[in-house]
């Protein structure tokens, strides 16, 4: 009797467990196969009785398997869905996140997703107060009474592929109670939140961000798509191009390039009926993901275009030319306010700075001789000295441009022989600074004339060139695309920076006195300088070690020890003429034998060899040239 | 069995050796040639069907899509209406590696359960395969007298198979009416759907 007593209460447990439990919000019972598992959920606890109404389809799937985007891609197909009542929900939206790329074997592709998926479907409650609804036939017992929910049924069919392929088809119910106010339910709502984050947005919802796409037919038999996206970021190897079905032509692997505007795809096509033409425009549509916004925010973009088919001989018009002027136009102030900034940044880069330092006291020097006058006028011959060094390598990066060298912030360090030109200025420099060799520069403690000044201002646009300092690399690269007049304006923007003290002190040639007196310590900060530009030396020496075999390396590094050897012998000895014209020769050679050094132990091709490959935009040159890149 | 498969592969690799390089199988091109050994031992060369129109259906009995459409004979219904008319061919462009691969004897035996009545070719170097681009199983192609592809693309227009065989569009059997009276096949091509081609 005590044991069928104790045996109640736990029967009953058992029963309340297998019964029915309340909805807790509105999702179906998961419909399971080995592969995936499927349920249709809703994010309310109580949905409005009108207005919009969000479900969505949760997926999860075994390791390997996947489910299919609105284009399945070469096989497959995606997910088909009925809902019911039709005469509550009208016609529901299926949504389509942005997707992922599976290869498959024979070179074939399929988009979809794997792991986890909620296809979101977006539907419009038809006063549904207003129409009792019968419970369907299959509803568990104790449903709740019509009117006061909505049962809503989904006939699913969908495919499943490993390599293999499985197709499902359910019948997946739901109660989603109504209410006055609406519920929102705590576990599945953020689910769905997360899912419709995943849908890729479109222009209107992006400000600032346009994609344009156009079809080259030029060629009959090999026509190519290309789409533009302006104003967004994208990472190759991540930012993909997926493009929907389209009913005369067959999408190949699209080809991605980053601009300093966006991305551009290269899509080549398949026509499916070499019997039909082309029309002039023909309705594309595509979805882009992995970008980064404006805002810096990830972003996946979709649009669809009637995109114009060129037929005529000759490179298609950018479907985004206008937009792109503008967005220019937009960011050119951005551009030049990077330029200045970067140029005032390479102020302190060491050689700069050591050279900066001794004109600035040699301008102190010309204070005390010559009143501020002498002050200006050599600061603004300076000044004017760096913007000019700037605007004539603008002309000689133009010239080189055309010529099919590449041109771009980081492209000066990639010719081995330039290279080697700037560690030679820069050890020239070094040793002018120790006072082991003369240069026509003004120095510590010494007063000097305008020319000297310019010529200061010039010798520093090159040592400040061998620093490819980040800030610069936007600006310079956007100044390539657009051309001369904003790589002349881009420039002369760095001058300006790279100038700034100079133009400061023109300006107001009384804060030179802020520097202090020349003295007896003058010499020791030269020397000191001296090893500030040395230390330049080292990075242009690691710069080099990319272009250059390890031989040919240490062969430059022991013809720059010669030239350190034979200006100190100079300095020491050479009081005879012959024997000063000597060393100085000796010298010129050491520093000639540097730049042949770096010519013959080149790693890669000369540029003129290299020419005969396929030409390479300022970006390109960039990321593939600079060091560590 | 390994000699069969072997012999198989060398027949098929000695029929290839002399296929030029061909477009894919894009409506209105010249059909690509082949020459393929059938589980019935047999070898098949399209030449040999010059003057008739042809279809090719790529299959794959374990993918659930062939499968479904053999057991439904919406293929070898067609081919018994069509006849003498229109030569019926299936190729199987399965790698012999893939464990979806069938030996000649079950081939047939498949083709025998399901009243498959034509003939299967064995492509598993999948040359022919990547020639007409066949992409799943099924995929389609009617090729016209004239040697030229008048349809590529899928079976009908039902992928889940919800609807009853005479709901369907057979594109297929559309495409073969079009061609008895003269016209192209409209739509002469389709997106194919199915599982991937096992290459």
């Amino acid at each position: 009797m005590k044991a069928s007593r104790t045996a109640l209460p736990v029967a009953a447990l058992f029963l309340a467990l297998l019964a029915p439990r309340p909805a807790l919000g509105a999702a179906s019972e998961w419909s399971k196969n080995p592969q995936s598992s499927v349920r249709l959920v809703t994010p309310w606890l109580a949905a409005p009785r009108e207005g919009e109404l969000w479900m969505g389809l949760h997926f999860k799937l075994s390791p390997g398997w996947h489910v299919y985007w609105k284009n399945s891609g070469d096989a497959g197909f995606p997910p088909a869905v009925t809902f019911k009542p039709a005469e509550v929900l009208g016609k529901p939206e299926l949504l389509w996140p942005t997707p992922h790329r599976f290869d498959l074997p024979g070179d074939l592709v399929a988009f979809g997703y794997e792991k986890e998926v909620v296809y979101p479907v977006r539907a419009d409650i038809v006063n549904a107060a207003a129409r009792p609804l019968p419970a369907p036939s299959d509803a568990p017992e104790g449903a709740a009474p019509a009117g006061d929910s909505l049962w809503i049924t989904a006939e699913l069919d969908y495919l499943v592929c490993e390599v293999d392929c499985i197709p499902y088809r359910y019948t997946l119910t739901v109660e989603q109670p109504l209410g006055d106010v609406p519920v929102a339910d705590p576990e599945i709502s953020p689910l769905m939140e997360a899912w419709v984050d995943r849908l890729p947005r479109t222009l209107a919802e992006v400000p600032g961000v346009t994609t344009g796409a156009v079809l080259d037919a030029s060629k009959p038999d090999q026509p190519s798509l290309e789409v533009r996206v302006l104003g967004a970021k994208g990472v190759p190897g991540r930012t993909e191009l997926f493009l929907e079905s389209h009913e005369a032509l067959d999408a190949e692997r699209p080809r991605m390039r980053t601009t300093p505007d966006g991305v551009v795809f290269h899509v080549p096509m398949t026509k499916l009926d070499a019997n039909k033409a082309l029309p002039d425009q023909t309705p594309i549509a595509w979805t882009v993901s992995n970008l980064t916004g404006p805002d810096g925010k990830p972003l996946n973009l979709e649009a669809k275009r009637d995109v114009q088919v060129w037929k005529e001989a000759g490179t298609p018009p950018d479907p985004l030319a206008r937009e792109a002027a503008k967005a220019a136009a937009d960011k050119m102030p951005r551009m030049l306010l990077w330029a200045f900034l970067g140029g005032a940044l390479l102020i302190l880069m060491p050689t700069v700075l050591a050279l900066l330092a001794g004109e600035a006291f040699a301008l102190r020097s010309a204070e005390a001789e010559g009143g501020r006058s002498r002050v200006r006028e050599g600061a603004a011959a300076a000044a004017c000295g760096v913007v000019g060094g700037s605007w004539a390598v603008a002309a000689l990066s133009l010239a080189a441009g055309r010529a099919g060298w590449p041109a771009g912030w980081g492209a000066q360090l990639q010719e081995p022989v330039v290279g080697a030109l700037f560690t030679v200025a820069s050890v020239v420099l070094a040793l002018n600074l120790w006072g082991l060799v003369e240069a026509p520069l003004p120095a510590p403690g010494r007063a000097s004339g305008t020319g000297r000044h310019l010529l200061a201002g010039l010798f520093t646009v090159p040592l400040a060139l061998v620093w490819p300092v980040p800030p610069l690399q936007e600006p310079v690269g956007f100044a390539f695309e657009r051309g001369p007049a904003a790589v002349s304006a881009v420039f002369a923007l760095i001058g300006f920076g790279l100038a700034l003290p100079y133009l400061l002190l023109a300006a107001a040639p009384g804060m030179v006195r802020l520097l202090p007196a020349p003295g007896s310590w003058l010499p020791r900060l030269r020397e000191g300088l001296g090893f500030l530009a040395a230390g330049g030396v080292f990075w242009l020496l690691y710069a080099l070690s990319r272009q250059v075999t390890p031989e040919g390396l240490a062969w430059i590094q022991l013809a720059l020890l010669a030239m350190a050897l034979l200006a100190w012998l100079r300095h020491r000895e050479g009081t005879r003429k012959l024997s000063k014209v000597v060393l100085a020769l000796g010298l010129a050679l050491c520093a000639a034998g540097a730049l042949w050094l770096a010519d013959q132990n080149r790693l890669t091709p000369r540029l003129e060899d290299s020419n005969n490959g396929p030409p390479r935009t300022a970006r390109e040159s960039r990321s593939s040239l600079t060091p560590g890149g | 069995m390994r000699t069969i498969r072997t012999t198989l592969l060398g027949l098929a690799a000695l029929s290839l050796a002399a296929l030029p390089a061909l477009a894919a199988g894009a409506v209105g091109e010249t059909a690509p040639a082949f020459s393929l050994k059938g589980a019935d031992g047999k070898t098949y060369s399209l030449a040999d069907f010059k003057g008739k129109t042809v279809v090719l259906e790529w299959v794959n009995p374990n993918c659930p899509f062939s499968d479904r459409h053999a057991r439904e004979k919406t293929m070898s219904t067609l081919a018994k209406r069509y006849g003498g008319e229109v030569v019926w061919l299936g190729i199987n462009s399965t790698n012999a590696e893939h464990r979806d691969f069938l030996k000649p004897a079950d081939h047939i035996a498949w083709s025998q359960k399901n009243g498959v009545n034509y003939p299967i070719l064995y492509d598993e170097t999948g040359k022919v395969g990547h020639a007409y681009d066949a992409k799943t199983t099924p995929h389609m192609f009617i090729i016209d007298k004239a040697g030229k592809i008048a349809y590529n693309g899928a079976i009908d227009d039902d992928p889940q198979g919800r609807n009853e065989m005479a709901k369907r569009l057979n594109y297929v059997n559309a495409g073969l009416t079009s061609e008895k009276s003269g016209k192209n096949p409209d739509p002469a091509s389709t997106k194919p759907y199915g599982c991937s081609v096992k290459y």
